[in-house]
Order: C-alpha cells, then sequence, then structure tokens
C-alpha cells in the first residue's frame, strides 16, 4: 500500500531539468537521425575503401548543382537563426520574413536537386546503375526527404501564427534545430559524393 | 542594437561557412589526393562545429545536449572502425 503511494507520487512530479522537455524530445530526435545517416555514410566509406571504380563513377557528377546547393542550405541555416532571433526579439515582420526566405531556399534546394537528377538520369546514370549511384541516389535523396520535411514545417509556422508570441518562439527554436542538422548532414554528403 | 549585433554575428559565421565551402572546392581542384582529403574533411568538421555550437547554440546550452547527440555518432564512428578488418582490409585478399 505504502509502495504504491509512493510510486504515485513519483509519477504525480514533473521531471525537472533545466532544459525544456520539447528541447531534449529534439535533441533525441536528432541523436536517432544521427545513427540513420551515420550509418548510412559509414557504410559508404566502408563500401568505397573495400572495391574500386568510385572515383571514375563520381566524376560523372556535376559540381555547379551541389555547390549551388551547398550555398543555398548554408544561407537557410543563417535566415533560420535569424528567424529565431526575430522571434525571441518579438519582431514579427522580420520573423515572417525570415521564415520564408528560409522557405523559399528550402525550396530552390530541392529544385535543384531535381534539376541535377534530370541530368544524371539523362545521361544513363539510375540507382540500378552501380553502387555507387544506389549510394548517390540513396543517401542525397533521404537527405532531400528531410529537407522537404523541413520545409513544410517551416510553411506550416509560416501560415499559422502569425505573431511572435512564446509559444511560436519555441516551434521557431525546434524547427531551427532540425533544419540546421540537415544542413550538417549535408555539409558530410556533399565532400563525399562530389569532391572526393 | 543588440539584435544588430546578432544578426551580424549570424552573418558572420556564414561568411566562415562559406568561405570553407570555397577551401574545400579549391584544395579538391589544387591539391595532391591525400592533402586534399585532409582539407576537405577538416574545413567539413570545422562547418559542422560551427553550425552546432552557433546557429544550434550548443555553445551557450548544458553539455548533456551535446552528449545526447555526440554519444550516437561515437558509436557509429566504433562501429565503422571496427568493420574496417572485415570490408576494406579483407576485401584485399
Amino acid at each position: 500500500m505504502e509502495q504504491a503511494s509512493t510510486l504515485n507520487r513519483h509519477i504525480a512530479t514533473p521531471l525537472s531539468t533545466s532544459v525544456p522537455t520539447g528541447k531534449l524530445g529534439v535533441w533525441w530526435f536528432l541523436a536517432s537521425e544521427v545513427t540513420v545517416f551515420g550509418g548510412l555514410i559509414a557504410c559508404y566509406i566502408l563500401t568505397r575503401l573495400g572495391s574500386t571504380g568510385w572515383k571514375e563513377a563520381a566524376a560523372h557528377l556535376s559540381l555547379v548543382f551541389p555547390l549551388l546547393n551547398t550555398l543555398v542550405l548554408l544561407t537557410s541555416s543563417m535566415t533560420m537563426v535569424m528567424a529565431h532571433a526575430a522571434v525571441e526579439a518579438k519582431d514579427s515582420h522580420r520573423l515572417r520574413t525570415f521564415l520564408m526566405v528560409t522557405v523559399l531556399l528550402g525550396v530552390g534546394f530541392l529544385l535543384l536537386k531535381a534539376m541535377e537528377y534530370s541530368r544524371e538520369m539523362a545521361q544513363g546514370f539510375f540507382p540500378h546503375t552501380g553502387l555507387f549511384w544506389a549510394f548517390y541516389y540513396g543517401m542525397t535523396g533521404l537527405h532531400a526527404l528531410h529537407v522537404l520535411g523541413g520545409v513544410i514545417v517551416n510553411l506550416i509556422l509560416l501560415l499559422t501564427v502569425p505573431t511572435a508570441t512564446e509559444t511560436q518562439q519555441r516551434r521557431v527554436e525546434f524547427a531551427g534545430l532540425y533544419w540546421h542538422f540537415v544542413d550538417i548532414v549535408w555539409i558530410f554528403l556533399f565532400p563525399l559524393l562530389y569532391l572526393t | 542594437m543588440t539584435q544588430a549585433l546578432t544578426y551580424t554575428h549570424y552573418f558572420r559565421i556564414w561568411v566562415w561557412l562559406v568561405g570553407l565551402i570555397f577551401l574545400s572546392v579549391l584544395a579538391s581542384g589544387l591539391l595532391p589526393r591525400e592533402g586534399a582529403l585532409l582539407v576537405i574533411f577538416a574545413a567539413a568538421w570545422v562547418k559542422a562545429v560551427l553550425i552546432a555550437l552557433y546557429y544550434m547554440h550548443l555553445k551557450y546550452e548544458r553539455w548533456q545536449l551535446a552528449a545526447v547527440v555526440l554519444i550516437p555518432l561515437l558509436l557509429v564512428v566504433g562501429l565503422a572502425v571496427t568493420l574496417v578488418p572485415d570490408i576494406v582490409i579483407g576485401h584485399g585478399k
């Protein structure tokens, strides 16, 4: 009876951490994403080191699209963190502007990626063409899906909450953490696929 | 004023990030392969750390938050290193 009472007391007491629960949740989610992309990148590196002909396959890729995409994604990371600064300063006008620019840059990234895929496929390179191409489409495709997810979240933020409230502040911060993580993943994919 | 300084600060980080991107591209075209790989991946890690510290604000957060993502990262690196003898070295036999 006493044990049950103690248990009830523990359940009723909220967990006390200095990190807000929502933020902690986002970081745990990002940790799971580290294993997804980290595992994929580790497989790519190991398979590449253990076989030959990858450099020749990679030489068919254009450097223009990914370089532009890197600049687009880095810039969108800057505008996203500026949106966070704006929402903290309760500056709704700048918040909307920076969120809109971030969404547009995200869409721009996806359009450039689509153009790059069309170019590769027009040259006859498909996911089943070879191991390099399977990794190339797999890794960049999974990343592009994450960018799409981020664009949708940012668009919802932009459309649903027009003012810089405290709730909006937290949401922008959480969306920003995800967006920056997606940027970091691209920072490693770019040299692995296009520069080596 | 403070807000303007914040925006300037974020812009400065962006300039560093873009500079490092161009450094990587130049290194891949100009340096010998081993040197280029070293510069390219060192620059990639610096960029990732800059984003994590300043854009994700890890510099101002508790260290436990960084540990949440660093632990799986170490596990992935450990897994890859453990598999090197089988996949990379074993392949040559």
